[in-house]
């Protein structure tokens, strides 16, 4: 497979190269393999790592820049607080792979199976697309698998998520094994209690509909509710109820109804509510 | 032809070379740079067989460009022994971690980072810092006792 190279110094020129027809790539660990699969024969390739930006900030909220990797963040400082994001992303592919992918690109991939992006949905994230530098939440940026909301000369700048301080968190990846697993179901929650009464609640999966999924009416009905296990129970039947998995290479749909149920029954059980 | 000019320090010592820009980093070190401790298995970044030290940390040489190289501090593992860091090897060989030995160059160069970052490493940080290779013949019991061991000898521990 042959193709060209480019690296351009500034966001007008990598826009300018996207428009063109240019694949984008900062880690590679996605494109190279599409690329070796046959899945994609780009003629160009422009690789994003030029471009000059800081890696992390952490006021009010995390902002991850592109080519930022995954161990870069882990060995942040700053996002030190941001405990639920770490345990996400230490289970990310392996050392190789967190060293090369960014979150970023997680996000440009938007696979509903994205582990990162999975993070940005409980954190309620916001994509930064140059070069308008326009702000838009994750939830409305990400169409459908693979699909998001960019036009031929926009690329995604940086991620910022809001804290989850004072928050009750929970994460769980399932897979046929630990390193290397696209996973066949994942889910993060997030709750935050205000004496024995639940005061805000986030209930986010992954691989279980064609992006990640968060239901706001089901959250809702937690809010003000004493954390009792019967309530959970019926929540988490809801949310089997609702979820439209597909059965794949990794398991059944039907599989994925019941793990949907079981893995907010086992989040609620370990987060001593 | 289209070439690019790269400049990149191998194992050491500063390189400069010209580069199609398609190549991978991983055809550029087995076939140009003649190092061929650089294996290709699985060429999707599953196996870890092609794994490469660029700027200290362990990447995929399968997953980037030759061009991406410029620039940067790249080690293969015949670097790692030529410095005289032999500690790994000598402990993979004297333990027994090496059968069919295809992926022993990238678990060395996997172990080699884990150790400089993390000297005393438990099995979990073992198994967590080698996660991104496979070895089909060992059943990696040889392998994480390797490890350890190599962590003794990096430490200067009596063994």
């Amino acid at each position: 497979m042959r193709f060209d190279y480019v690296a351009p110094a500034t966001v007008e020129e990598l826009s300018k190269y996207k428009k063109d027809g240019g694949r984008l790539f900062s880690g590679g660990t996605d494109l190279f393999v599409k690329i070796k699969a046959g899945a994609l024969k780009p003629s160009l390739v422009v690789d994003t790592k030029k471009i000059e930006t800081p890696k992390i900030e952490c006021e009010e909220e995390l902002k991850i820049y592109m080519n930022t990797t995954y161990t870069d963040v882990l060995k942040s400082e700053c996002a030190r607080k941001f405990d639920l994001l770490l345990k996400i992303l230490i289970e990310v592919g392996s050392p190789q792979i967190r060293n090369r992918g960014t979150p970023v690109g997680n996000i440009g991939n938007a696979s509903p199976a994205g582990d990162f992006l999975l993070s940005t949905y409980i954190h309620d994230g916001t994509v930064v697309v140059a070069p308008s530098m326009r702000e838009i939440p994750i939830s409305e940026f990400v169409k459908g698998p693979g699909k998001i909301d960019l036009s031929d000369e926009e690329f995604i700048y940086a991620v910022s998520l809001k804290s989850l301080d004072g928050y009750r968190t929970y994460y769980e990846k399932v897979g046929r094994r630990n390193a290397m697993v696209i996973s066949i179901a994942s889910i993060a929650v997030a709750i935050k209690m205000q004496g024995n009464v639940i005061e805000d609640a986030r209930i986010a999966y992954g691989s279980v509909g064609p992006t990640i999924v968060r239901f706001k009416d089901l959250e809702e009905k937690l809010i003000g509710e004493r954390p009792k296990r019967e309530l959970f129970e019926s929540i988490a039947k809801e949310y089997s109820d609702r979820v439209k998995p597909i059965s794949d290479v990794r398991a059944s749909a039907e599989y994925r109804k019941k793990l949907v149920e079981n893995l907010l029954m086992k989040a609620y059980l370990n987060m001593n509510l | 032809m289209i070439v690019i000019k790269i400049s990149f320090k191998l194992n050491g010592k500063w390189v400069e070379t010209d580069v199609e820009p398609h190549k991978r980093a991983l055809d550029f070190l087995r076939d140009d740079m003649e190092m061929t401790s650089v294996k290709e298995g699985c060429s999707e970044g599953e196996c870890g067989a092609c794994t490469i030290i660029v700027n200290g940390r362990n990447v995929h040489s399968c997953l980037m460009l030759a061009v991406e190289l410029d620039g940067k501090d790249v080690w293969t593992l015949e670097g790692i022994v030529e410095s005289g860091e032999t500690y790994i090897p000598e402990a993979y060989a004297d333990v027994g971690a090496v059968q069919c030995g295809f992926c022993t160059p990238g678990f060395i160069v996997s172990t080699k980072v884990l150790l400089d970052e993390n000297p005393d490493p438990n099995e979990e940080d073992i198994k967590k810092g080698l996660e991104g290779n496979i070895c089909r013949c060992t059943g990696y019991a040889k392998i994480i006792e390797a490890v350890k061991e190599a962590a003794r000898r990096k430490r200067g521990d009596a063994s």
